[in-house]
């Protein structure tokens, strides 16, 4: 319980944190309110970029982009992967057959070339980012729940239901849910940890929204600063992102590692 | 320190597939002659090799498939030579050893025993038929004209190294635009239809102080290598590379590459470096917008237009963006620095509250296209806050530049960023294809192309006669009233120029130049020249 609470309890923090600079904090993440590259400082918390934009302001705003297009690709990778996992692994067959496949190449295509390519066909826009994660997402979980679907489908009780001639939403609802619901949300969670990496490559690369607050983009207008490796700036302009991106990103990992262990190490 | 090392891994694994590994896959120049009686001569280069940082495609370096921007044409400019060249105050030998002119007559005398890379000699007759050839198939680059604007009426092939061109008008420009067209080999060219497609290795054939034996687009890499069968004079190196580098900074200061721009917040570091030399670049590189008035007629309104310069805060870009290096553009486009600056121009002060009143309450709603480095992204970015500021509406859209390019060519835009090089020294080279209506070249690069949808006779007018006047002051003064008018009229906006330094080790190799037309040494050929 300690190991559940413990990341939980971090991460709760740091989004308190990011709240408060999203909603609090005096300096603007979109607009400058300081000179070029000013060293953090009680106005600037962590300093300005090259624009005079406040950086604590852009990171804490950069938290909920990334977390919003994480959560976002998550619930649709958390549905398209439990619907089609629930159906392949109940129905058999032919529907399982298909699925199978479609998870088969999912997981098989190398994920960021091919995102680099439908990103770049499809333009800068955080809705394309969202779809296109979610579409490599979907994959693992609905391998999963496809799994436990069908060793859950040769379970007694669940013949017996089905003998009287419950449905396929009764029976997920009644018998399945409480086995399969706790597998779709850990892998849903890890979705969210892998989706702001993601979503951070695909702005590093320049497939986001150009002037979007995202700590992908951060990165990017940082390490395109001509020199900044033999200048300070790099020190409050790029760690911020970085470190923002790490910690967050490793928290999710954790709680969702610790989330595994709680509910299904307790069977 | 760990990355460092990773990075020269990187690049030394990037090269090497690049220029070696790769051939399959791109345009090589004939390898048969590369050892041989024509080939690379075995020593007395100052330097062995020169390595500059590559990392983009500039095309091709053949005159039908280059790109039609500064580094493309410089690369393709190595491997064909013309017949004149330009150095620090004016016209020098290039193939032509000597010309003279009289009235609409030039004469040019080519020097004995230039050979093409592929050992065949390079006589009149190449020049005759790159004429015609030229005439009949535009190069991407074109001094000559195109149709009817085609400058040269006939010519005469006296002997096999005199030819007499006559141009249709001699004007103050006719000599420069002779002599940088580039020669091609009738032998190999007189055999093909389609030059925009041959891009099989005949086509990289040159006649220029270096020939190109390696090429990989997807990577940005190019091997040149001195040729042997030059006649004018000893290349400095005996290869030059450009290799695919992460941080340019990074890579000069681990002696990967032998010259870099000098970021202006390290000017401290290196400017008190004795070991250090420097090409200063003032004013050279220009940001320019556009409007598509195609699109956007109602900006036709000359209110809204000074509407919008009294909402860029222009005076940012020159801080945030270029670091304090560099100047706010002048409105009539010529730089500040130039001597043919007027300083007479209007000059458009940051003033939100008037823009506010000069745009009304339109609300308009546009988007803004740029180029995806991080300084067109930050300039935007700057333009875009300027701009919302005063009631608009802006969408930026970052493509990279040569997608940014196309878009303009095509007229795919609504407001659009250019940067671009060589504002600093030769007005004269850009002003009538900025803004004449019958010279505007639509459909090369943005960088020298007029404001889509605008047209003013006025100005066309000044822009064309200047061409005619050969008497000097009088024709600076032509400019500056150009400029004058252009600052009124405000066709595109100058949003700043951008001064550079290319920095380099003095002590490896002391040879890079600027000429009197053109500030990137990394670009003029003059460069690679023993001298």
């Amino acid at each position: 319980m300690r190991r559940l609470l413990i990341p939980a309890a971090l991460f709760l923090l740091l989004a308190l944190l990011f709240a408060y600079g999203l909603l609090f904090y005096p300096q603007d993440s979109q607009l400058p309110s300081g000179d070029s590259l000013e060293a953090p400082s009680r106005v600037h918390w962590l300093g300005t970029d090259n624009l005079g934009i406040d950086i604590f302001a852009q990171v804490s705003s950069g938290f909920f982009h990334s977390l919003s297009i994480g959560l976002a690709a998550a619930v649709i990778a958390f549905m398209l992967g439990g619907a089609l996992g629930v159906a392949a692994g109940y129905a058999g067959g032919r529907t399982d057959a298909v699925v199978e496949f479609l998870i088969n190449l999912f997981l098989s295509v190398p994920q960021l070339p091919i995102m680099i390519v439908i990103g770049a066909f499809f333009g800068q826009s955080s809705l394309n980012i969202i779809c296109i994660i979610a579409a490599f997402s979907w994959a693992p979980i609905a391998k999963q729940v496809r799994a436990r679907t069908m060793s859950l489908r040769k379970t007694r009780y669940l013949i017996l239901a089905r003998s009287y001639g419950g449905g396929l939403w009764y029976l997920f609802r009644t018998h399945m849910s409480r086995d399969i619901m706790p597998l779709l949300l850990i892998s849903s969670l890890a979705v969210t940890g892998r989706a702001i990496v993601q979503e951070s490559s695909l702005a590093f690369l320049g497939l986001s929204d150009p002037l979007a607050k995202s700590w992908g983009l951060m990165i990017a207008r940082c390490t395109g600063f001509k020199g900044i490796y033999f200048t300070e700036f790099w020190i409050w302009w790029l760690l911020p992102p970085v470190l923002a991106l790490v910690l967050s990103v490793l928290l999710l990992r954790l709680f969702s590692r610790a989330l595994e262990n709680y509910w299904l190490g307790k069977e | 320190m760990k990355k460092s090392k990773f990075i020269s891994l990187f690049l030394i694994i990037c090269v090497a597939i690049s220029l070696f590994g790769g051939c399959q896959s791109h345009v090589n120049a004939p390898a048969g002659d590369a050892g041989g009686e024509h080939g690379v001569a075995e020593s007395s280069y100052l330097v062995e090799t020169l390595k500059l940082a590559g990392g983009t495609d500039w095309g091709v370096p053949s005159p039908y498939l280059n790109v039609s921007r500064g580094p493309g044409q410089a690369k393709m400019r190595l491997v064909f030579a013309s017949l004149l060249e330009k150095d620090e105050t004016g016209d020098v030998p290039w193939l032509a050893e000597s010309w003279s002119f009289e009235g609409n007559e030039y004469t040019f005398t080519l020097f004995e025993g230039q050979s093409f890379h592929d050992g065949e000699p390079l006589t009149t007759e190449d020049v005759a038929f790159t004429i015609d050839y030229f005439r009949e198939y535009p190069p991407v680059t074109n001094s000559l004209g195109v149709g009817d604007g085609f400058i040269i009426e006939n010519y005469r092939i006296v002997d096999e190294y005199t030819i007499t061109i006559t141009v249709k008008e001699a004007n103050a420009d006719t000599l420069s635009n002779l002599g940088s067209f580039v020669i091609l080999p009738k032998h190999i060219w007189e055999k093909v239809a389609d030059p925009y497609t041959y891009n099989v290795p005949d086509c990289l054939v040159g006649s220029g102080a270096y020939m190109c034996t390696g090429y990989e687009g997807a990577t940005g890499s190019y091997e040149f290598t001195a040729y042997a069968g030059w006649v004018n004079g000893q290349q400095a190196a005996e290869r030059i590379l450009f290799v695919p580098v992460s941080d340019e900074l990074l890579a000069f200061e681990n002696g990967e590459i032998d010259i870099a721009s000098m970021p202006a917040d390290l000017a401290d570091k290196y400017m008190d470096d004795p070991a250090i030399g420097f090409v200063e670049k003032a004013d050279d590189m220009g940001y320019k917008m556009l409007i598509n008035f195609e699109r956007l007629p109602e900006f036709l309104d000359l209110p809204l237009r000074q509407g919008i310069y009294a909402a860029l805060d222009r005076q940012s870009i020159v801080d945030n963006v270029f670091r304090g290096m560099g100047s706010v553009g002048s409105a009539g486009y010529v730089p500040v620095s130039s001597l043919f600056y007027n300083e007479n121009v209007i000059k458009y002060e940051y003033d939100p509250d008037a823009a506010k009143e000069l745009l009304g309450e339109k609300g308009f709603e546009i988007s803004l296209l740029t180029d995806d480095s991080a300084d067109g992204i930050s300039i935007a970015e700057i333009v875009k806050i300027n701009l919302e500021a005063v009631g608009m509406k802006v969408t930026v859209e970052a493509v990279d530049s040569a997608s940014r390019d196309d878009r303009i060519n095509k007229g795919d835009y609504d407001f659009a960023i250019v940067g671009n090089g060589g504002w600093g020294n030769n007005p004269p080279g850009y002003m009538r294809t900025l803004f004449s209506d019958k010279s505007k070249y639509l459909s090369t690069s943005p960088a020298s192309m007029g404001p889509r949808g605008y047209s003013n006779e006025e100005m066309t007018e000044l822009a064309e006669a200047q061409l005619k006047e050969t008497d000097f002051e009088k024709r600076k003064e032509m400019f500056k009233e150009l400029e004058y008018m252009v600052s009124e009229e405000i066709p595109l906006f100058v949003l700043g120029n951008q001064s550079s330094y290319s920095m380099y080790r003095i002590d490896y190799y002391d040879g890079w130049m600027k000429t009197y037309a053109y500030q990137q040494a990394e670009q003029n050929r003059l460069s690679y020249m023993a001298r």
